[in-house]
């Protein structure tokens, strides 16, 4: 069971002297084998809480846990998937992938095998050995989410994922990424500024006030998506042109709004 | 190789600049051959140094002398500066415990430890390593440090949530993130060392390429004097190309 | 948790360590000192060195007292940095915008810049004996090529966008070179002005070795041949000390520059 817990989460930061805070009593549960989309306006704290999770940084009071485990450091149970990529420009894209199962100290035959396979789940034959520069964006972020995948992690932070994406490529990624998810569930905690994703993407969606952020509601969008159907619907376009779809993204929407507004 | 139009430039401004001077020193005597030699004169005794000698060797046992001590004084620094660099760029506080002794040390001109050098040393090879090793450190230290100081935090994040362990991250992240920074220093630390050998070798050298400097101004010799500084030149320009194509070869991945 | 190796250390801790890195050197410093491995001329311990330097500055050694020295040295420094400048920094704009000068010059100055400076004195010895042209003439040689080179660069990197906007704006040839790339140009000239200060600077050390009768290198060298190590360690920290002026002045007015333009 691979759960992220946020329980009571409280987190300020020093800047010149004095202490800002960012969080404000965040507790938000992610189910095992659950996504779920974090939303809010600009710094409400979403990265934060992606970071405070995949531990980078840790709460000022309360805490997170994973899988039942408190979190303390960074590791290969909670996969990170970077909004610039952050492949090492160095290695090829095998080099990449397999970086963290050698972390892991995995026997070779065992890790040549799960690399291989996950570059067919991420359809990349053929560009084993080429290096990050010479890969589009989107290529890029495959590899990237390839490299936290092969991990087996326990959860799968991916913070705006498709943020550097043109318009299309992101289209295209998130229709993969749905796609994986059927093949290969997991629990995700992932962050975005675009509803349309969240809405499309995620079972669940929480949205955030603004700073110090707080979870502000969280809407059951599972619910909606199985009695509608919207999984019967190949292409993305197809569903976002439901009228269920957009009454749930025009809900969001107006919740987030309330936010900015009062923030303007 | 294709002939540009850049290399057509380049020979026509060499051969005018030759023209020149062969026809000032030889032709019209406008310039003394006593200050200034003449191209004969120049290839006349770039012949007695390679053939006969001059200073107690050829030009290829001073270029040689010379090469030895630069390599040597280079490699040491190189590797000692390149390891201190990587700790006090990783490590804040090795840095801050590091910093003042370094600081002190660092403003020294590489030059300014020759008299030093020839107090504890003497005139033999030692001292000119010690004088080498100490303008090759500084900028290998300052620019290591600087190259690991300045990764994208990403890498180093990506590399944790990785579960990489020092050793590895070390080699496999830092040392690679830092590459480009690291050849830079390198590429001035060899600079570095040549300026300091010849300097160290006009002093007081028992052999090198300095020594045929030192010995023909003394001699009052200019034609040799030239022939020795265009041995400088040319060691330098080889060294730096030989560097230049390791660190291509280092970093296959900023090929296109 | 380990913190980021960039987040910079508390004040009170960085100055705390770097008081213990000082005492830990110089303690070692007059330990190896005090050992007597050799004669005690060997090495002396860093309270003689300052004893010595302060000495030099009332009672004259090698002709002169260290501040007649020093400005003995920075006057010749000054008129070899000057003449670098005056030359370089115009040669180089001019290179910058005229290809055709580009091509002349280059292959001359590529021939020529591999020779380092002190490779120079044989031949200032030869056509200055012992005058002032001889330090001059090397450290033009070490401050020469930077001077050139960060104005070359400042003038051929101007962004094409400004020259646009001139030429848009119907400026002719010569208020473009005036008002706009010569402006332009200004941060890349005051870098290379720098640099070439500070390799004057080095040069000079070089060429009082070698070539003088007066200045800090000559007092350093007399200390060596009279054997008086402190003589030469108060040399090299004079060397050192003024360097360092110099470098900070000119960083200080490169900064002031480049705020001003909103570069920094």
């Amino acid at each position: 069971m691979s759960a992220i817990v946020f329980e009571g989460v409280h987190k300020s930061f020093q800047r010149e002297g004095k202490w800002l805070p960012a969080l404000e009593d965040v507790s938000l549960t992610v189910a095992d084998k659950e996504v779920v989309a974090l939303v809010g306006p600009s710094g409400c704290g979403k990265t934060t809480c992606l970071r405070l999770a995949a531990g980078f940084d840790a709460p000022s009071s309360g805490r997170v846990m994973v899988g039942g485990r408190v979190v303390t450091s960074p590791g290969p149970d909670r996969a990170v998937v970077f909004q610039q990529f952050a492949l090492f420009p160095w290695k090829s894209v095998v080099g990449n992938i397999e970086f963290g199962l050698r972390n892991k100290g995995l026997a070779t035959d065992v890790r040549l095998d799960r690399v291989a396979r996950v570059i067919k789940l991420m359809g990349l034959e053929g560009y084993e050995t080429a290096f990050p520069h010479q890969l589009s964006g989107g290529m890029q972020q495959r590899v990237a989410i390839a490299r936290a995948y092969v991990l087996d992690p326990d959860a799968l932070l991916m913070d705006e994922p498709f943020g550097a994406l043109d318009a299309q490529t992101r289209v295209i990624m998130q229709e993969e990424l749905v796609r994986i998810a059927r093949v290969n569930p997991r629990t995700v905690l992932f962050i975005t500024h675009a509803v349309d994703e969240a809405v499309y993407l995620a079972d669940r969606v929480a949205v955030m006030t603004r700073r110090p952020g707080r979870i502000k509601e969280v809407v059951d969008v599972r619910s909606v998506r199985a009695a509608e159907g919207w999984n019967d619907l190949e292409r993305i376009e197809e569903v976002m042109d439901l009228a269920s779809f957009v009454h749930v993204r025009t809900h969001i929407w107006r919740s987030l709004r309330d936010e900015k507004g009062s923030a303007n | 190789m294709p002939i540009s139009r850049r290399m057509i430039h380049a020979g026509a401004t060499i051969g005018v600049v030759l023209t020149a001077w062969a026809l000032l020193t030889e032709v019209t005597h406008s310039i003394s051959t006593s200050r200034f030699p003449s191209p004969l004169q120049f290839w006349q005794s770039a012949k007695q140094i390679t053939t006969t000698g001059y200073a107690d060797g050829t030009l290829l046992s001073h270029a040689l002398h010379s090469l030895k001590l630069v390599i040597m004084g280079f490699a040491v620094a190189a590797i000692i500066g390149v390891a201190l660099g990587l700790l006090m760029g990783w490590s804040r506080r090795a840095e801050a415990v590091i910093n003042p002794a370094f600081l002190l040390i660092r403003p020294i001109p590489p030059l300014a430890w020759i008299p030093l050098a020839i107090l504890w040393l003497g005139l033999g090879d030692g001292a000119k390593i010690m004088v080498i090793f100490f303008a090759a450190f500084v900028p290998a230290v300052i620019n290591t440090a600087t190259g690991v100081r300045t990764i994208d935090e990403h890498f180093i994040e990506a590399a944790r949530m990785l579960g990489t362990r020092r050793r590895r991250l070390v080699c496999e992240v830092l040392i690679p993130g830092a590459a480009p920074m690291i050849f830079t220093g390198l590429r001035l630390s060899l600079q570095a060392s040549w300026t300091t050998l010849v300097a160290a070798e006009l002093v007081g050298a028992l052999a090198g390429l300095g020594r045929v400097l030192n010995m023909a101004q003394q001699d009052i010799y200019p034609a040799m004097v030239m022939v020795g500084m265009a041995a400088v030149g040319a060691l330098g320009w080889v060294t730096t190309r030989v560097l230049a194509e390791a660190e291509r070869l280092a970093m296959p991945w900023l090929s296109p | 948790m380990a913190t980021s190796h960039k987040v910079p250390l508390a004040r009170r801790e960085a100055f705390l360590l770097g008081v213990l890195g000082l005492c830990c050197f110089l303690g070692i410093w007059t330990a190896i000192a005090q050992l007597h491995l050799a004669s005690p001329q060997f090495l002396p311990t860093p309270y003689a060195v300052l004893a010595r330097a302060i000495h030099l500055v009332s009672e004259p050694f090698a002709g002169a007292t260290l501040p007649l020295h020093l400005l003995r040295s920075l006057e010749r420094y000054g008129y070899g940095v000057m003449l670098a400048a005056l030359l370089g920094v115009p040669l180089g704009l001019g290179m910058g915008w005229y290809g055709w000068l580009d091509h002349v010059i280059t292959p001359l100055f590529d021939a020529l810049r591999f020779i380092a400076p002190i490779a120079w004195v044989p031949f200032a010895a030869l056509w200055f004996g012992t005058g002032i042209g001889g330090p001059i003439l090397i450290i033009f040689a070490g401050a020469f090529p930077p001077c050139l080179i960060g104005a070359y660069r400042g003038a051929r990197f101007v962004d094409a966008k400004y020259v646009e906007a001139a030429r848009m704006l119907g400026s002719g040839g010569v208020r473009t070179l005036i008002e706009v790339l010569l402006p332009a140009s200004v941060p890349s000239i005051i870098a290379g002005l720098r640099v070439g200060a500070g390799l004057g600077w080095q040069s000079l050390v070089g060429a009082e070795l070698i070539v003088a009768s007066a200045g800090v290198g000559y007092l350093m060298v007399q200390g060596q041949s009279n054997v008086s190590t402190p003589t030469v360690m108060a040399g090299m920290l004079a060397i050192g000390a003024v360097g360092l002026l110099i470098d900070v002045l000119l960083r200080a007015a490169e900064s002031l520059v480049r705020r001003r333009r909103g570069l920094t």
